[in-house]
């Protein structure tokens, strides 16, 4: 609100100075300050660039011959069933008026830079010196492990309700909230040392968080949007990649110092050389490396934190638009989602090369993945975004890596969650209409959809307690409550209320790898 | 899905023999559909600047609502939302809210 009316006072105080100017002076002007509220309210979401990012693209091209006064109405009323909030009473109506008319009449932009010393400059301190942190959780848990991180969104995507707030899952209590600014996207865990997760926002902020008292340490701005991370399996390095620019960076997991920072780019598999979003980044038990996807380039990089240099090995011709990954094998196998030929990539960390392309749903989103070992086999579970005539969870042999089975669900899916514990492997519906309420559960046996649970709200995002006796899941939007419910009867059993849940993070994946397989797996690996 | 629902009311109806029988499950659709979105299901954002409707008393929701749709209480934005519902949605909305623990 003060950031508001500070600018409504440099608006009116700028309308008396310029009286004297001349006209195109004052349309400069009103451009810069309607782009530095795009900036303040609309970015995180439609991207820095007006290229989009969680929602749509918005910039001369998109919004060509739309209505002003049916975009005003979005605006000021939010758009149901999906994350735009009402700005109503935040916006004045002619700030309103005049962003709309700004997005109408500005092009999507060129990769906005954010170099290596723009990094280094937005490194924050808060705690000084970490040695005055307590030796152990300030709260009840009984295991680390039992911590539960979610992503609170906020209504707003920034702002008081933007929030990772942690849960003990064997109690389903809060038992911290570390506040973000904008919404927190994903939550990593150190897997070398418990006390500490490393939190990245909609706007490219990782914060690295003390959990044993609950509060961010320090923080660092690693681009404009984007939410690749991953963290390196000594707890030494984070490597992250944004949407905007396209550029990937590994930090020190200590003092998020930024070591060295890679343009992503390369040949994609039509042959035309692309510069490229950053998908996700992962790092594995089972070496000292980083893979990450570039998305439009369609590559796998593998980065050898512990060389010299950082040097690279590139896996070309994965697929066309990568998005997001998990890992079998104990580490040694990487399945990788591809957008827009409607597969999923085997990639062979070990030989550093492409196996096998897997035939998935349409618009495949793996989400973390889940993997399950059932009758000896190991089949892994992949969600499929795309609302289209064929809307099914992909099964996989992947010992075999071929299909096992196509299940038919209930619409698009996008994230699988499963447990070594639990019987069911629960996946989110994300069609919008009624629908959105619900997550299905398919039983790890037969692999058929044997229950619908109604969650409330816009449901996504299921995840197990480490124990596996809890199933977690999102009401999201329109829900501002995550709902558990007992992994075995499907009784909700709590509900933890808060501002537009999404994404949520059980500190026992670090424990398991990817969610289904049991630790031994991890075990087998060292 | 529309049919489903008047089979429900109508259930309600006559369950309790008629007259102003509000049924929470309408209300709780169309309060997701219609004010949720400003203001919350039991509170509204802590940024936002709508007033929370959970727990509040359901005459006087139902008065203000009316108000709002009559425009004998201007506001540009509530004039507009709540022009289109109908007695019966209003009864439901706010017995909905009324009931809601914020």
């Amino acid at each position: 609100m003060k950031k508001t009316i500070t600018r409504r006072l440099n608006q009116s105080l700028l309308a008396v100075s310029i009286t004297t100017l001349l006209s195109s002076g004052v349309a400069m002007a009103k451009s810069d300050d309607m782009h530095q509220l795009y900036e303040d309210n609309c970015a995180s979401c439609h991207g820095s660039d007006h290229g989009g990012y969680l929602a749509p693209a918005l910039n001369s091209e998109t919004l060509k011959g739309r209505s002003p006064t049916a975009l005003r109405t979005i605006v000021m009323a939010g758009s149901f069933d999906t994350l735009m909030p009402p700005f109503y009473g935040k916006l004045s109506d002619d700030e309103i008026r005049g962003v709309i008319k700004h997005l109408q009449a500005t092009p999507k932009q060129p990769n906005p830079a954010w170099t290596i010393d723009d990094m280094k400059k937005s490194l924050k301190v808060y705690v000084k010196d970490e040695s005055t942190l307590p030796a152990k959780p300030t709260f009840q848990i009984d295991n680390i492990d039992n911590l539960i991180g979610v992503a609170a969104r906020g209504k707003y995507g920034r702002g008081e309700g933007s929030r990772a707030i942690f849960i003990n899952s064997v109690t389903h209590q809060k038992v911290g909230e570390v506040p973000t600014g904008v919404a927190a996207h994903i939550i990593d865990f150190n897997p070398a040392n418990p006390r500490w997760a490393y939190v990245k926002t909609d706007t490219a902020e990782i914060f690295k968080v003390d959990l044993y008292s609950m509060q961010a340490v320090r923080s660092i701005k690693t681009g404009w949007n984007g939410p690749g991370m991953g963290v390196s399996r000594d707890g030494k390095y984070i490597m992250a990649g944004s949407f905007v620019p396209h550029n990937a960076v590994i930090l020190d997991a200590d003092t998020l110092e930024p070591l060295k920072t890679f343009e992503l780019e390369g040949i994609d598999p039509d042959g035309k050389m692309v510069s490229s979003d950053s998908g996700m980044i992962i790092g594995t038990p089972y070496a000292d490396i980083f893979a990450i996807a570039l998305e439009n380039a369609g590559q796998v990089w593998i980065v050898d934190y512990k060389k010299e240099g950082f040097p690279v090995t590139k896996i070309e011709k994965v697929g066309r638009h990568l998005h997001d990954a998990f890992l079998t094998h104990g580490g040694k196998k990487l399945m990788v989602a591809s957008y827009d030929d409607s597969i999923v990539a085997a990639i062979d960390l070990e030989e550093r090369k492409l196996i096998k392309q897997l035939p998935a749903g349409c618009v495949p989103h793996v989400g973390g993945g889940s993997a399950v070992v059932v009758d000896g086999r190991t089949l892994g579970f992949g969600t499929n975004f795309g609302d289209c005539d064929k809307m099914v969870v992909s099964v996989w042999d992947l010992d075999k890596m071929e299909v096992v089975k196509q299940i038919p669900v209930s619409g698009g899916t996008e994230s699988p969650a499963a447990h070594a514990n639990a019987p069911y492997v629960a996946v989110d519906i994300i069609s919008k209409d009624r629908r959105a309420r619900t997550v299905q559960l398919i039983d790890k046996k037969t692999l058929e959809v044997v229950k619908t649970l109604d969650v409330g709200g816009h449901a996504y995002f299921p995840e197990y307690s480490a124990d596996g006796k809890f199933l977690y899941i999102s009401a999201g939007y329109n829900g501002d409550e995550v709902v558990v419910y007992d992994s075995n009867t499907l009784q909700k059993v709590a509900s933890v209320p808060m501002e537009s849940p999404a994404g949520i993070f059980s500190r026992g994946r670090v424990k398991y790898m990817t969610r289904g397989l049991s630790p031994d797996e991890m075990e087998q690996s060292k | 899905m529309k049919m489903r629902h008047s089979v429900f009311m109508l259930a309600g109806l006559l369950a309790s023999g008629g007259g102003q029988a509000a049924s929470l499950y309408a209300g709780q659709a169309k309060a997701a559909a219609v004010c949720s979105q400003c203001h919350g299901i039991r509170n509204p954002s802590a940024d936002a600047p709508f007033p929370p409707l959970g727990g509040r008393d359901t005459e006087y929701l139902k008065t203000a609502i009316k108000q709002y749709r009559d425009k004998t209480r201007v506001s540009e934005i509530m004039n507009a939302i709540a022009g289109s519902l109908t007695d019966k949605d209003i009864n439901d909305i706010a017995h909905y809210y009324g009931s809601v623990k914020p």
